[in-house]
């Protein structure tokens, strides 16, 4: 009996690394909300075309990290969801597969299928490294119920109003009571009010802009939030907080609108979203992920195959649908799902004014310099003139060299 | 059977033996440790030692011939750079905060806990010590609740007595006295245990004879107790000096080094130049830095005269 059960072990054991030899797996790393459900996709894929998928999920704020020791010590995987912001200083490394050739011939990806400022993202030195998976903008979250107690029945429409709508909700409910949320350590939030008022961090020519009126105005007015005490302060987290009406106002992408739905229902109906506050635009951050092939990756042929499956109109389509991300690929947005739907609406239209931060390698540390000083200002008791000074300090010596 | 070891003979036929036959047995006994010492600590620190002359970082990765060798402009950055500074006053703020409280209080449940009338002797030194094996991270997620402006058990206890609420992490004032009194409390446990071990050490005779003489406590402890325990209040002052230094985990797990940096530490910084901006060699020079703080610290220790007989 016990000999037979060994048998039949060691039969399976040997049949199972044979099937396994047969089939070709590709390692895929992903990160977040998208790591979850990113399986639902893999199935798909394997079902259409033989080929296994393994994703390994990292947290967002472990990836960075891990992607580069994994370059180091060449351990990496086929492909991996990359955010836009982290294209330049791995491509600059050298660590992902030039696209060129694969784009050429490839008849599902092509470059003008794709919003422009997406394509953007993943074009460095005049070489593509990647393909845009989904975009991600940054929209203004509110209650609409609490709102409508101080007397706004649409969202705050210019900076004053926004400013205005939050003090008098201050004013209501108690200071420290309720508030906005923001962040200064986190560009994503603070640039968009500097864009806003007509101005940026560097420009083109890596010229430093920070000692401009715009960008000065706009950290003033963003640092006025946290002097008067008009910032959410000390919650659980956003979803909570939403539901109390900690934090009735705040800036966030498009994952948040399902997030928000499944973690606090009670809500539902006592929200929505609303393109940005218009001080000379209403420019927001436009993000995302987009997909990279290792250089040192074994299986390139079939991870791109991964890439055009992921790429193709119906699949965009039903990734929307699984998580809310908006499709890099323009043509899937007349589909009756998106067009009609009111939220993906406000997203359609913030993208239309949206930018990205600068694709640089150095990217990294000015944002790490930009959130010091900001929160500097914010939190510290900084003058706004001393902070752009310092900062306008760090910025030379992380560009000089 | 100590003895019989120890015994000059059996030293010189063992030593005769190895020479005359098979040294590489001994290499077959200490051969792993030794192996995994040099792997991964005297490895690294060469390694270390040459990285912070070189500019070496995220871009070198790929291909190493584009890292220079550029001798001691690290070390002048460093020397230049006001977060570095801030680190090493946060640093030092947090050991001279530290250090006389966990001496403080290992030394106080060290004599609670060996007096004969205490009971529970076991409970409490379990209790005392729990804090020190449990991991930091575990440490942090709890205390972080704990210390939650709006949720948190502590604003909630000080509420009763009509205080006001604190933002203990997110405030300047208040983050860098959450860090230092969680690294007390972890420290108290181990301290404590060896106060404990010097205290039965000393032989109770000195203190039966110094009763007859006619001493009072406070003479007993100072003219017997503190003498006495000289060895491991050195040893106890080293061991902090040379962890608290290196303060790393608490502020990496409560605060990041936030609010506005006031909880940064040396280590901590390090860290983040080292394994977020990948600057190896400017974080390498960093570490060199440090040693040499803590090489110095433990050297005016071990020249104290309060550790001397």
């Amino acid at each position: 009996m016990r000999r037979n059960l060994l048998i039949i072990m060691i039969l399976l054991i040997i049949l199972s690394s044979f099937s396994l030899s047969q089939v070709k797996t590709i390692k895929i790393w992903a990160m977040g909300e998208e790591a979850k459900n990113l399986n639902i996709m893999a199935e798909k894929f394997t079902k259409e075309t033989g080929i296994k998928v393994d994703v390994q999920p990292l947290p967002w704020t472990a990836a960075f990290s891990k992607i580069l020791t994994g370059v180091a010590g060449r351990q990496v995987p086929d492909l991996a969801m990359m955010g836009t912001t982290w294209m330049a200083p791995f491509s600059a490394m050298g660590a992902f597969e030039d696209l060129g050739s694969y784009i050429a011939k490839s008849k599902v990806v092509k470059p003008e299928n794709f919003f422009a400022g997406s394509w953007e993202t993943v074009v460095y030195n005049n070489k593509v490294y990647g393909v845009p998976w989904y975009v991600d903008v940054r929209v203004l979250y509110y209650r609409t119920d609490m709102l409508k107690e101080v007397g706004y029945n649409k969202a705050p429409d210019t900076w004053d109003e926004l400013y205005d709508a939050i003090k008098k909700l201050s004013q209501k409910y108690g200071v420290g009571k309720t508030g906005i949320g923001l962040s200064p350590t986190e560009a994503a939030n603070f640039m968009p009010f500097v864009w806003q008022n007509g101005g940026d961090i560097i420009d083109k020519n890596k010229n430093i802009l920070v000692k401009n009126p715009e960008f000065i105005e706009a950290l003033e007015f963003y640092s006025r939030f946290f002097k008067e005490n008009l910032v959410a302060k000390g919650g659980a987290n956003v979803f909570v907080d939403f539901e109390s009406g900690l934090l009735p106002m705040f800036f966030s992408g498009p994952w948040m609108v399902s997030m928000i739905k499944e973690q606090v229902p009670k809500i539902t109906g006592k929200w929505t979203v609303s393109i940005m506050p218009k001080k000379k635009t209403r420019t927001s951050f436009v993000g995302g992920s987009n997909w990279v092939i290792f250089k040192d990756s074994k299986n390139k042929k079939e991870a791109w195959s991964f890439i055009e499956f992921m790429t193709r109109s119906e699949n965009q389509l039903e990734w929307y649908k699984i998580l809310r991300s908006l499709p890099a690929l323009r043509e899937v947005w007349n589909r009756p799902e998106l067009s009609n739907d009111p939220i993906t609406r406000v997203f359609r239209e913030q993208l239309d004014d949206a930018k990205s931060t600068p694709i640089v390698p150095e990217w990294d540390k000015i944002e790490t310099a930009l959130g010091r000083r900001v929160e500097e200002v914010c939190l510290g008791n900084r003058d706004v003139k001393e902070g752009v000074e310092l900062l306008y300090k760090d910025l030379q010596k992380i560009l000089r060299k | 059977m100590g003895l019989e070891l120890s015994s000059p003979y059996l030293i010189l036929r063992g030593y005769l033996y190895i020479m005359k036959n098979k040294i590489w047995e001994i290499f077959l006994f200490i051969g792993p440790s030794l192996l995994l010492l040099l792997v991964f600590t005297v490895l690294p620190v060469i390694t270390s030692l040459f990285l912070s002359i070189t500019d070496f970082n995220a871009y070198s990765f790929l291909d190493w011939s584009k890292t220079k060798i550029i001798w001691f402009q690290n070390f002048i950055d460093v020397l230049h750079d006001d977060l570095f500074w801030k680190a090493v006053l946060n640093t030092f703020y947090a050991f001279i905060l530290a250090y006389p409280l966990t001496i403080f209080f290992s030394l106080l449940f060290a004599f609670l806990l060996n007096r004969e009338e205490t009971y529970f002797k076991n409970f409490f030194r379990l209790l005392i010590y729990l804090p020190s094996v449990t991991s930091t991270i575990a440490i942090a997620v709890v205390w972080s609740w704990i210390l939650n402006p709006k949720y948190g058990l502590l604003n909630w206890f000080l509420g009763l007595f009509g205080l006001p609420p604190q933002e203990w992490l997110s405030d300047t004032r208040w983050a860098m006295f959450v860090v230092v009194s969680l690294v007390v409390w972890k420290a108290i446990g181990p301290n404590m245990l060896l106060f404990i071990a010097g205290l039965q050490g000393i032989p109770e005779e000195l203190y039966e004879s110094a009763e007859i003489d006619g001493a009072n406590r406070w003479q007993q402890f100072w003219y017997i107790t503190l003498p006495g325990l000289r060895p491991v209040l050195l040893f106890v002052s080293v061991m902090l000096g040379i962890g608290y230094l290196q303060l790393f985990e608490e502020p990496y797990m409560l605060t990041g080094g936030g609010p506005l940096n006031s909880t940064l530490s040396i280590v901590l910084y390090l860290y983040q130049k080292g394994f977020r901006a990948f600057e190896f060699g400017y974080a390498s020079s960093v570490a060199l830095i440090l040693f040499v703080m803590i090489f110095g610290l433990t050297y005016i220790q071990m020249k104290m005269r309060v550790f001397q007989d």
